[in-house]
């Protein structure tokens, strides 16, 4: 028994400190409006106010804290990337997390797995390796194992593939974590709301005021409020409100649909990923086998469900997992996902004055929360580009400078 | 069998076919038609299975398939629903999650120290110090999940079937049935669903001594039986609703993807519990769980039973009790009943207690005895039954995910359907209709709008028949210092749970349901979500329709992996000349969904048969089946404008009887696709396409046409064509042999084409050098390929012939510098890059990518160079040998990678491609390659091509005019 | 689970047609400045819309504009691919 539980004996739950204080009234003006209550935004608003002393923030969610993306994703957390530029933001992503639960009194049940990506052609083969390679010059623990090692840590794997599609070998990154993805959101939302910062739930932003190329305020379903600077984390709404302000983007938004097992007693230890079937599969602390494919084939600005995910997804798992078909689909879901032609995020200031964005996450969102908190804060409170984002600019596409993620294409989760 | 019943008028076992299985060792008698629940409780066995927080005992709740803590496992299946699922004869199970056993669990400690796990506890610890975290994880991962997985399950595959309606109607009640009939009558096919083996629904347990309703039932199931236009699909659930009135219903025999022009649902609604402390205890149950086993299995729910009720139906569950011969001690009403059933339960003898004010259960492996409250006065009642008729809870999830919305009615305390997606309707106590007759007339008027709608006919009006009086109590909640008042029997949440999240600040519906789990469990909170919202809207003074609920997204009931991913269908293509390569002993490799031959094994090692088979190339020849190729034909008056639009080079100055090498970028300039182009005539031109990109690339040369509005078709005869390469100085003479065109070098030159006859077939020669020889790309129908090819094997044996498989064209390309198109480029590359600025005709007025190019030729940070190395790696240690993908580390950073490399026989040393930054492109320039050890090894940037740089072996002849790149 | 009314070949399920990406006129490649055409190559208007949007038909090789909503999903028209829609102003 942990001793932080044995207070119980005197003390009920709800005299806890609140995660969240019962919301203040909607002030007419702050310094920082942050758009998007998810676990981006918590996190810009934590750094903004823990390291940067910035706490009249307003942080605005159409609807309910992580109940965008952060709330819909597989949690998946990991920095082997392709490029250099991807590999130094993420691992020090991964740094952020691991500390993360100390940090907030909060367990976010980081939980470190090992991450394999599986390949089943010759091609896949070269693409692994070549991430390992890139991994391992950064110092990330990052390595292409045989089918030999794959089958001695997970026995159960049917590397045949039912005869078609092998699998060749793998990309083994052992850092590869799971979280639970709530709990990054709120730890984020309470610690920024400790420092002053306000939370505002079902306050939809409607319009972005300008005067002179420069922000000055935000319309919402509450009223106008007045900010200098306003910080856009709305992952797939991002072309919405980019809209607002006339800013094009190469993003374009399409579902990411995932589903749970029923839950059965806990036997997946690992991360498994095969790019070639399009699966994800990892094994919940409560048992669910959660697992998710690449994004729908067409754009949509929605979070329905569709039979041919399930049924895609179903019939690839079988392949890795022949036992699987006795297991039970309990849930499906979907979130949107705002993708860039070079798979790379879009991060920073934008030419509006005062306008900042932190978009295009695709389907990697959730890893680089802490990350991308702590860089936009910086980005802002400084009016300087964080290094960590300078290769993330909107305007590398008109420079035809994009980032070489899309190099080598496979599943990102 | 200690609690088995006389027969029942409607009952669903087969008193005539006996069966035994065994739960935890002990065996069960049971009839045919039984599920596991009710031949245990049948049994007296009244504990079926331990929570999933504190391994409280559980018995029966619903009898519904949401008796989530009646879950089983077997040998074969881990999650077995104890409440649906029928008795097998031999059957073996064991109770989910314990630590023991049913009647021992040592995993109950937990229940000793639940004060120290108030919700979400586990947020609240573990983390400190971090180094333990894994250690508390271990332990909480051990306790948690249901049933056991056994990987070495076999794999389950079962058959998908559509199937086509014009009216699906969702649910055999009252209300379904009614509707079904309806429908058919005008004219329409119906499908009618029903997740029970036979139809009737409510009619046939909360209705089955109403001898009024005898002749009605009859009249009902006959009906069904004798219309020809109604499908009955039972044991079947409608998993979700997806798009355009796509069903997805599962069967046991697998799915049914069901598509319908206009959608009933007559669902019903799911009755929900009360919330009081021990109402987990086995022994308290639904009412209507006590009707169903009564009903469909013989079983009494008890012996002394009190019923706890808001509503007619308790009532109605006190007359069918003292039916069966239970002894009814009281009916303890929330409120104060005003229906006729009041009036018939009072005339039997039976107490009525009004209006009570709280209610408790005791017991302490089973319920003992009830006690409540009435004018502040407490009663105890001695009972091992306590049935709950408190409210209920649309099935709605097939109007959520329709697009539907529902809106609280307090005249009825039920949520109910405000506005439906056209083509989607409800009737029944879903819609809150609880009159029986109202509920059929409810069906008949939908069933009719159903049928108008698939007719495309207008609607009748519709009556509006909900209930004038409340079915439902609207807070069935009673709280005690002590709790145990659950909320959520899957995920063991209680009312203090629940209180504690709100207190927190998780005080919206959604973040009350991730904080505390409610209705996360495998029923979805079918029987505790209407109970969630109601605490949450009492306990921040709002509204229903304010507080809200959360979505209900597919699937209804978990479904099976095995009906949801059915038969495995993965392509597999296999070129003509398939089984000559298997003749040969090929090696296949996967290239897409293609077979090719890796290469052609003999009693040499892998690498020794390659280099055998590159050497029969160089000296001799060899033949490559390239089948797999995309060919496509363009013809029409604009096919050379088309040709030119679409890659780099210009196409249209090409002369009749030559052929050119063709590469495609996209709109940003990447390099997307390669291959060679003929020109047949004037208006007629015939290209290769990579072997993955054959679909994507036919796609967009259609796509084109129509776009650019051109007089052009194109023809993709890539499966109806076969094509191979025969190669090596020798090739000339072996087909000289099969065709009687002049194959000199004046009659037929390098890069040129001949339209011709092979051992009498037709066929397209291309005069190529991918490999850098004298070689002829032989493209013929598929149907003449095994003839074609077995004759030039027999007339290249004199000569050595050999058949080469994918690894030696590798190596021979390498050794020319020719790259391949997803090997040494990248999604980002560009024809510059590529080491290819010839490819890129920019002077050209108009090719896809064309600007994006003129950009980027001055933009190139990075080239593909040929390199080789300076030291060679030791023989035979491969840790020494440099890999595709290596990188190329220069003062430290990353400069770039190798993407192709080999040791070649023929020049005896080691090559490769390589990626670089533009600093490190000059030739002799010193590279450094990283190895996967770690180490680095220098490299030299060479020339290209490293083998027969003039090109004199492709081309033997005196260099001739010609369309040379 | 969709379908598809398409006038010349009935009703399909939308499983079987493949999606092409926004109907747009690419910019005249002669005068066309970098950022124009930057913005033609990358930059998209992609918040929730009607749109005009290709889709190929698999089975008949027939590339058709779907007016589509992005928002709804639901599909308002549908047409065979206009010939020569580059060429229109």
């Amino acid at each position: 028994m942990p001793l932080r539980l044995l207070k119980y004996a005197w003390k009920s739950p709800e005299e806890e400190l609140r995660f969240f204080p019962q919301e203040k009234p909607l002030e007419k003006e702050y310094d920082v409006v942050i758009i998007g209550g998810g676990g981006h935004g918590m996190a810009c608003a934590y750094y903004l106010a823990k390291e940067h002393g910035i706490t009249n923030v307003a942080v605005l969610e159409q609807g309910y804290i992580g109940g965008g993306n952060t709330g819909r994703n597989t949690t998946i957390v990991r920095s082997n990337y392709l490029t250099s530029e991807g590999v130094k933001f993420y691992d020090e992503s991964l740094k952020l997390f691991d500390d993360l639960s100390e940090d907030f009194d909060l367990n976010i049940f980081y939980s470190t797995r090992g991450h394999y990506t599986m390949a089943h052609t010759d091609s896949a083969m070269r693409t692994m390796r070549w991430r390992a390679e890139v991994n391992k010059h950064h110092g990330i623990d990052s390595e292409v194992v045989d089918v030999e090692t794959i089958q001695k840590d997970i026995p159960y794997m049917d590397v045949e593939c039912n005869g078609q599609h092998p699998v060749m070998g793998a990309l083994y990154h052992a850092p590869g974590s799971v979280a639970r993805h709530d709990a990054v959101a709120w730890g984020y939302a309470r610690g920024a709301q400790m420092r002053g910062v306000e939370i505002h739930q079902k306050t939809q932003v409607t319009d972005i005021k300008t005067a002179s190329g420069k922000v000055v305020g935000v319309e919402t379903n509450r009223g106008f409020i007045k900010a200098k600077k306003v910080i856009s984390m709305v992952a797939g709404s991002s072309p919405r409100i980019t809209n607002m302000l006339d800013i094009k983007t190469p993003i374009e938004v399409f579902p990411l649909q995932s589903c749970v097992t029923e839950p059965v007693k806990p036997f997946m230890n690992t991360i498994v990923v095969s790019g070639s079937l399009h699966v994800y599969v990892s094994q919940s602390s409560r048992g669910e086998l959660v697992m998710g494919a690449s994004v729908d084939p067409a754009e949509l600005h929605s979070t329905r469900s569709t039979l041919d995910f399930v049924e895609g997804l179903t019939d690839q798992m079988m392949d890795l997992f022949p036992f699987t078909s006795r297991l039970k689909i309990m849930r499906q879901w979907a979130g949107m996902s705002d993708i860039t032609p070079d798979f790379a995020p879009i991060m920073g200031k934008t030419q509006i004055d005062g306008f900042y964005l932190d978009s295009g996450w695709g389907t990697w969102g959730f890893k680089a929360t802490p990350i991308s908190g702590k860089t936009m804060a910086y980005t802002v409170a400084t009016d300087t580009t964080h290094e960590l984002i300078k290769p993330f600019s909107l305007d590398r596409f008109e420079r035809f400078n994009l980032v070489g993620e899309k190099g080598a294409a496979s599943v990102g989760h | 069998m200690k609690l088995r019943l006389e027969k029942q008028p409607l009952e669903w076992i087969d008193r005539s076919q006996s069966l035994t299985f065994k739960i935890e060792g002990e065996s069960i008698p049971a009839f045919k038609g039984d599920v596991i629940s009710s031949a245990l409780w049948a049994k007296g066995l009244k504990v079926m299975g331990r929570s999933f927080k504190y391994h409280r005992r559980r018995g029966l709740l619903s009898l519904a398939n949401h008796d989530i803590n009646a879950l089983f496992q077997s040998v074969d299946y881990p999650n077995i629903r104890g409440d649906v699922v029928s008795a097998e004869d031999g059957l073996s199970l064991t109770a989910v999650n314990t630590f023991g056993n049913l009647t021992r669990d040592a995993g109950s400690l937990v229940e000793s120290i639940a004060k120290f796990l108030p919700v979400g506890f586990y947020y609240r610890a573990f983390y400190s110090p971090k180094f333990l975290f894994p250690k508390w994880e271990s332990l909480i991962r051990h306790m948690a999940g249901l049933g056991k997985v056994d990987t070495n399950w076999t794999e389950e595959r079962k058959h998908k079937r559509y199937h086509y309606c014009d009216v699906a109607v969702i649910g055999a009640g009252p209300a379904g049935m009614s509707a079904a009939i309806e429908a058919a009558k005008n004219g329409v096919d119906v499908c009618l669903i029903d997740e029970n083996p036979f139809i009737g629904g409510s009619l046939d347990y909360q209705y089955v001594n109403e001898s009024s309703l005898e002749s009605v039932r009859d009249n009902l199931n006959q009906t069904i039986e004798e219309m020809p236009n109604i499908t009955v699909i039972s044991s079947a659930y409608v998993a979700g609703y997806y798009g355009d009135k796509w069903l997805a219903v599962n069967t046991q025999s697998g799915l049914i993807k069901l598509s319908a022009l206009s959608v009933v649902v007559a669902t019903g609604v799911f009755e929900q519990p009360a919330v009081f402390r021990n109402n987990d205890l086995p022994g308290v149950m639904n009412a209507s769980a006590a009707q169903r086993l009564i009903a469909r299995y013989g079983v009494a729910p008890c012996g002394e039973a009190v019923i706890l009720t808001s509503n007619p139906e308790g009532y109605r569950a006190a007359l069918d009790l003292r039916k069966a011969g239970i002894q009814v001690l009281a009916v303890l009403d929330t409120g104060r009943p005003s229906h006729d059933w009041y009036e018939q339960v009072s005339d039997l003898g039976i107490p009525v207690y009004k209006e009570i004010q709280s209610i408790e259960a005791h017991g302490k492996k089973q319920l003992h005895a009830v006690t409540f409250q009435v004018n502040g006065l407490s009663h105890t009642l001695d009972c091992d039954g306590l049935l709950m008729s408190v409210g209920w809870a649309p099935a709605g999830a097939p109007l959520y995910q329709a697009g539907g919305k529902f809106s609280y009615d307090e005249k009825v305390q039920q949520l109910l359907p405000k506005t439906l997606p056209q083509g989607v309707f409800a009737c029944g106590r879903i819609n809150g209709v609880f009159d029986i007759y109202d509920q059929f007339k409810d069906g008949k008027q939908t069933g009719l709008n159903a049928a108008e709608y698939a007719l495309n006919q207008t609607l009748s009006p519709c009556d509006v028949l909900k209930s004038p009086t409340p079915h439902s109590h609207s807070y069935p909640i009673w709280d005690h210092p002590k709790g145990k008042a659950f909320v959520d029997f899957d995920e063991d949440v209680q009312l203090k749970d629940l209180k504690g999240a709100i207190a927190q600040g998780f005080d919206n519906i959604e973040l009350m349901k991730r904080f505390s789990t409610i209705g996360m469990g495998p029923s979805q909170g079918k029987h505790s979500n209407m109970n969630g919202i109601r605490i949450l809207a009492k306990l921040t003074g709002k509204s229903i329709d304010q507080t809200g609920s959360t979505t209900a997204r597919p699937m209804f009931h978990p479904t099976p992996v095995s009906h949801l991913g059915g038969m495995r269908f993965r392509p597999e293509r296999q070129t003509a000349l398939h089984h000559l390569h298997v003749g040969s002993q090929a090696k296949f490799m996967e290239a897409g969904n293609w077979l090719r031959p890796e290469y052609y094994q003999s009693d040499l090692n892998r690498q020794a048969c390659i280099e055998a088979e590159v050497l029969a190339v160089r000296e001799s020849a060899g033949l490559i089946d390239v089948s797999t190729l995309g060919k496509m034909e363009v013809f029409g008056p604009d096919a050379a404008n088309l040709m030119d639009r679409l890659y780099t080079m210009t196409m249209s100055n090409m002369k009749v009887g030559a052929s050119r090498y063709a590469v495609m970028v996209d709109d940003t300039g990447v390099i997307i696709d390669d291959g060679v182009a003929v020109r047949y005539s004037e208006n007629h031109f015939y290209v290769t396409t990579t072997t993955s990109s054959s679909d994507s690339a036919y796609r967009l040369m259609q796509k084109k046409i129509v776009e650019w509005g051109l007089d052009a078709t194109v023809l993709n005869r890539t499966g109806q064509l076969a094509a191979m390469n025969l190669a090596g100085p020798n090739s000339r003479k072996i087909l000289a042999q099969l065709t009687d065109l002049d194959l000199s070098n004046e009659a037929f030159p390098y890069l040129a084409m001949r339209q011709t006859q092979v051992l009498g077939f037709d066929a397209t020669l291309i005069r190529v050098g991918f490999v850098g020889e004298l070689g002829y790309e032989i493209h013929l129908n598929a149907s003449d390929a095994v003839p074609v090819w077995q004759a030039l094997m027999a007339e290249g044996a004199e000569f050595g012939i050999q058949p080469f498989g994918v690894e030696a064209q590798r190596l021979l390309r390498l050794e020319k510098g020719h790259i391949i198109v997803g090997q040494d480029t990248d999604g980002l590359m560009n024809p510059f890059e590529a080491g290819m600025p010839w490819s890129v005709h920019l002077k050209k007025p108009f090719f896809i990518g064309k600007p994006s190019l003129a950009k980027l030729k001055s933009l190139q940070k990075r080239k593909l160079v040929g390199f080789e190395l300076l030291v060679e790696p030791s023989n035979g240690d491969s840790d020494e040998s440099p890999l595709e993908s290596n990188l190329i580390i220069e003062s430290g950073d990353i400069a770039g990678r190798v993407t192709s490399v080999a040791w070649s026989p023929n020049l005896d040393k080691t090559i490769g491609l390589a990626d670089v930054t533009m600093e490190h492109v000059e030739l002799d320039k010193l590279i450094h390659i990283k190895l996967t050890s770690g180490a680095l090894i220098e490299a030299k940037v060479v020339p290209l091509p490293f083998y027969d740089p003039d090109g004199k072996r492709q081309r033997p002849e005196e260099l001739l005019e010609g369309d040379v790149a | 689970m969709k379908f598809i009314d398409c006038p010349p070949i009935g009703r399909r399920a939308l499983s079987e047609f493949v999606y092409g990406g926004l109907v747009k006129h690419e910019p005249d490649h002669e005068n066309v400045s970098e950022s124009v055409w930057a913005e033609h190559v990358f930059y998209r208007h992609s918040h929730p819309q009607i749109q005009k949007e290709w889709w190929y038909h698999r089975p008949t090789g027939m590339w058709f504009f779907f007016e589509r909503d992005t928002l709804t999903d639901v599909i308002h028209h549908v047409s065979v691919a206009t010939k020569g829609y580059a060429n229109e102003a």
